[in-house]
């Protein structure tokens, strides 16, 4: 990295082979002190409140190589500063929000305002301030909590403010906007956390990594001309929004590390995303697919396959009827936990009995699955094999990962976007539905098992027989 | 006991073998170790209920870290999902869920006619209506050992008939009592592995000592490998419950395991235990878990509640499961103010929540033995109480009090 920046952040991040600085595919090593370093390209695994959803903190620990931890602020995030994220004691360089985490010590944590992916709030961002979405409603995080809170929790890196318009397409004027406000919060923040005026023994530890905003270079020119210079020395890494915004880096910046916080609809899409350079990225289809009862079944390379062959799934909906009396592992030869212990005919059952095993056995087997994947995907790379194996895979693959067939985990207000007036209701009703005439349907939706076939089915279970 | 009639049965072999190893001096209580087809699980026992083959979120191997050695699976929810079809083809359930500890399941007739609207009981067995289609159905003890044996469990409980122990309608409790006998000889009949799967007898008779007393005596002579106590915990009072247990356990041979079922809160535990029962189930403390509530020495505490969000020690100090041990010790070191920030929320929250109760039923059970082996039960429970109620003995429970009375114990002397 650039010798300057030697004061500031502790994090280094070094390109491995001699890739063109901006728009090829990568392999580098992304190390700070006293955590595992990140091989890159790599994911980084989206949280829900501080846990990767449905792994207990012992599985992730025990059973899974996840290696780092994407975390939200607005999670943590109760009523204003009263949130206990900032009340748990702590000793000096012991990180706040690892701690309450309970997240283990040499993972390295990344912290950005908002959860991935985040809620679209009604109120607008300001000045000063975004909107974000707690679990008690939404509020405003200012510039200035969200320094404070780095101060306080001392991530390991910090995603910087960005004034994000979500949901919808914004006007012109609004971009301009956007582009001066994301200036000014991060102008602000680093003079806050790394500049001269501040104390050599204050500076922040955390590394910086200033957000892209997903529009035109030449609407941004301004802004990204000054990450060039005035704040090239502060800067850790790069967060940019969308895959477009990799064509437009400049060589100066091609060293720092990018971290790309989208949401790639599957491995195509991550592919592609890798060969524009991207380093680290966020994939919500991880979480998503085993909360819809699909098990990731490919691998890159791609396997050999004969011309002319039907294109291979990306996946297995666990909800077919085909895998109730299977019991080969989910993915031949694949050493994931639920691999190892279990077998389709479980996970099968599991989801149709709605039991909360099911959706963690599949992320882990998920995670897994993309673990090899991007070892993959680093190996090929430095091979220099990667176009072709690319082009292998968006031959022999689908293009997409199976529909989802079956309902998944209830979810939290915080996990989706609020349901507008005249929507369906997005969770079915739990109380007050004691008329006789919905009695039926609550037996057929309740989480305890009522014979969901009728009286021939139930005779050919030999559950009992008719009469 | 009546011996005469042995000859004409079926002869029962068993596939456990019951060792005692200590009797409490003054209680009734004792320790043991049941030996079953998939290890040996110390007595007295409390086993989590994993009802559709999977314990609420965990893996099989986070539940052998609790220490667990036998765990339940329901019958009536196997048998509707996946269903006899599969289980045969699978092989059973533990080649389902891939646990190699021992199992035990009831037989389905509880659910029947607590789940189900208009079920009706016969001689033929339990007549309901299919609720998806209205049609009527009839589940038979022979059905009910039939889907056991699919299944596969380590033990296996007779099809009974089960009515609420507080219906005033005693020719009707009498009648059930009489049936539970009569669907005990078909299930004994019906069974097919008794080699390698464990029939245990439920006795029934409602609050009526003397029917108990008659049940204990017809079914001791049929010569099952374990013993059940059934019908209780069905919202009798908890007086009721405890000399229905005494009486059961003073007409039982000392040489079988005692199974008093859907039995409970730690508090009924430790007296049923010096009532002279072995084994016990309950869904409490997992389900108690997903709503934020944790089992501590101090009785429970919920994590939802906002006075937790700023305490930053574990749930329970000195707690060795893995969500409580500290990270230097191989644990996870989570706080109350973790738990309260992810449960109810995060279907981690209940994971991590389950660990720590069901290993702290675990490790009561452990101890509670551990002090029958070394004959300082009483004061054990003596503790047990004062810890709940913070050594307010004006607080203690009356049924305890009365129960432990019975068995010799005067829990209110120091």
């Amino acid at each position: 990295m650039n010798p300057e920046s030697s004061q500031a952040p502790e994090m280094t991040f070094s390109v491995l082979g001699s890739a063109a600085p901006v728009l090829a595919p990568r392999v580098g090593k992304l190390a700070i002190p006293g955590r595992k370093a990140i091989s890159t390209p790599h994911y980084l695994p989206v949280t829900s409140r501080g846990v990767v959803p449905h792994i207990s903190n012992d599985n992730v620990r025990n059973e899974t190589s996840i290696n780092s931890f994407y975390v939200g602020l607005e999670d943590f995030i109760e009523k204003s500063h009263k949130s206990p994220v900032y009340r748990i004691p702590a000793e000096e360089n012991e990180s706040r929000l690892r701690k309450f985490m309970c997240a283990p010590a040499d993972i390295p944590l990344i912290m950005s305002p908002r959860r991935f992916p985040p809620i679209p709030c009604p109120p607008v961002n300001t000045e000063t301030s975004i909107a974000i979405s707690t679990c008690d409603g939404f509020r405003q995080l200012s510039a200035d909590h969200y320094l404070d809170a780095i101060h306080k929790l001392t991530p390991d890196i910090i995603v910087g403010l960005a004034d994000m318009v979500l949901g919808r397409q914004p006007g012109n004027k609004r971009r301009g906007k956007m582009v001066d406000r994301t200036h000014a919060y991060t102008r602000d923040a680093l003079e806050r956390l790394y500049g001269a005026a501040v104390a050599e023994d204050k500076k922040c530890k955390a590394a910086y990594f200033a957000p892209i905003l997903p529009l035109d270079n030449t609407q941004q020119s301004l802004y990204l001309d000054d990450l060039e210079t005035e704040f090239r020395d502060h800067l850790s890494g790069l967060a940019l929004y969308e895959s477009a915004s990799l064509s437009f880096i400049p060589e100066s910046l091609g060293a720092l590390p990018r971290l790309l916080i989208d949401d790639p609809s599957g491995p195509h899409d991550v592919l592609r995303e890798v060969s524009l350079g991207a380093d680290l990225m966020t994939l919500p289809f991880i979480g998503n697919s085993s909360d819809a009862g699909i098990a990731f079944d490919f691998t890159f390379p791609a396997p050999p396959q004969e011309e002319g062959e039907p294109p291979l799934a990306l996946g297995m909906d666990m909800w077919e009827a085909q895998y109730a009396r299977d019991v080969s592992a989910l993915r031949e030869g694949c050493e994931c936990y639920a691999c190892r212990k279990h077998h389709r005919a479980y996970l099968n059952h599991l989801l149709n009995a709605k039991e909360m095993t099911a959706w963690a056995l599949l992320q882990m087997h998920n995670f897994h699955v993309m673990d090899r994947f991007f070892q993959g995907v680093q190996a090929s790379i430095q091979a220099g094999t990667f176009e072709r194996d690319v082009d292998a895979f968006n031959r022999v693959y689908a293009l997409t990962l199976p529909e989802r067939t079956g309902p998944g985990p209830r979810l939290r207000g915080y996990q989706l976007p609020a349901a507008g007036p005249n929507e369906p209701r997005r969770t079915t009703r739990v109380y007050g539905r004691l008329e006789d005439a919905l009695q039926k349907f609550q037996d057929s939706q309740s989480s305890i098992a009522t014979p969901d076939t009728d009286a021939e089915g139930l005779e050919k279970h030999g559950f009992a027989e008719k009469i | 006991m009546s011996t005469a009639t042995d000859s004409t049965r079926k002869s029962m072999p068993s596939a456990l073998t019951f060792e005692r190893h200590a009797k409490c001096s003054t209680t009734k209580a004792r320790a043991s170790t049941l030996q079953l087809p998939h290890g040996s699980v110390p007595l007295p026992i409390f086993m989590p209920v994993a009802t559709q083959a999977s314990l609420k979120g965990l893996t099989y191997d986070q539940l052998r870290d609790t220490g667990c050695m036998l765990c339940l699976n329901n019958t009536y929810h196997l048998g509707l999902k996946p269903g006899q079809e599969v289980l045969d083809a699978v092989g059973g359930s533990h080649k389902l869920q891939g646990w190699d500890r021992n199992l035990l399941t009831d037989s389905g007739g509880f659910q029947m006619v607590s789940l189900l609207k208009l079920a009706t009981v016969t001689e033929e067995g339990v007549r309901f209506l299919s609720p998806h289609d209205g049609s009527p159905m009839l589940l038979t003890p022979e059905h009910s050992i039939s889907l056991q044996n699919s299944i596969g469990s380590d033990i296996i409980m007779q099809l009974d008939d089960v009515i609420a122990t507080t219906s005033p309608d005693h020719a009707r409790i009498k009648e059930a009592m009489e049936r539970s006998i009569r669907w005990l000889d078909r299930c004994i009949d019906e069974h097919k592995y008794p080699e390698r799967q464990n029939l245990f007898c439920i006795i029934q008779g409602g609050l009526d000592l003397e029917l108990r007393k008659q049940c204990c005596e017809e079914m001791v002579a049929r010569d099952t490998p374990g013993i059940a106590i059934g019908g209780l915990s069905g919202g009798e009072a908890k007086e009721e419950f405890c000399r229905v247990v005494h009486t059961c356990t003073n007409n039982l041979p000392e040489t079988k395991p005692r199974y008093v079922m859907g039995v409970g809160y730690p508090e009924d535990i430790v007296v049923a235990v010096a009532l002279g029962a072995d084994m016990f189930d309950c869904v409490w403390p997992t389900r108690t878990a997903r709503f934020g509530q944790a089992i501590v020495t101090s009785g429970t505490m919920n994590l939802r509640n906002k006075c937790f969000a700023d305490d930053f020690t574990p749930i329970e100090e000195g707690c060795t499961c893995t969500t409580c041990r500290p990270v230097d010790q191989g644990g996870l070191g989570v706080t109350k103010a973790y738990m309260h920030h992810v449960t109810a929320k995060e279907t981690v929250g209940a994971h991590l929540l389950s660990i720590h109760n069901v290993h702290f039923m675990l490790n009561l059970m452990g101890n509670l033995r551990q002090a029958i082996i070394e004959d300082r039960y009483p004061a054990f429970i003596r503790e047990f109480f004062s810890n709940i109620y913070e050594g307010d003995k004006s607080k203690y429970p009356k049924w305890a009090v009365g129960a432990l009375r019975g068995v010799g114990m005067d829990l209110l002397s120091d």
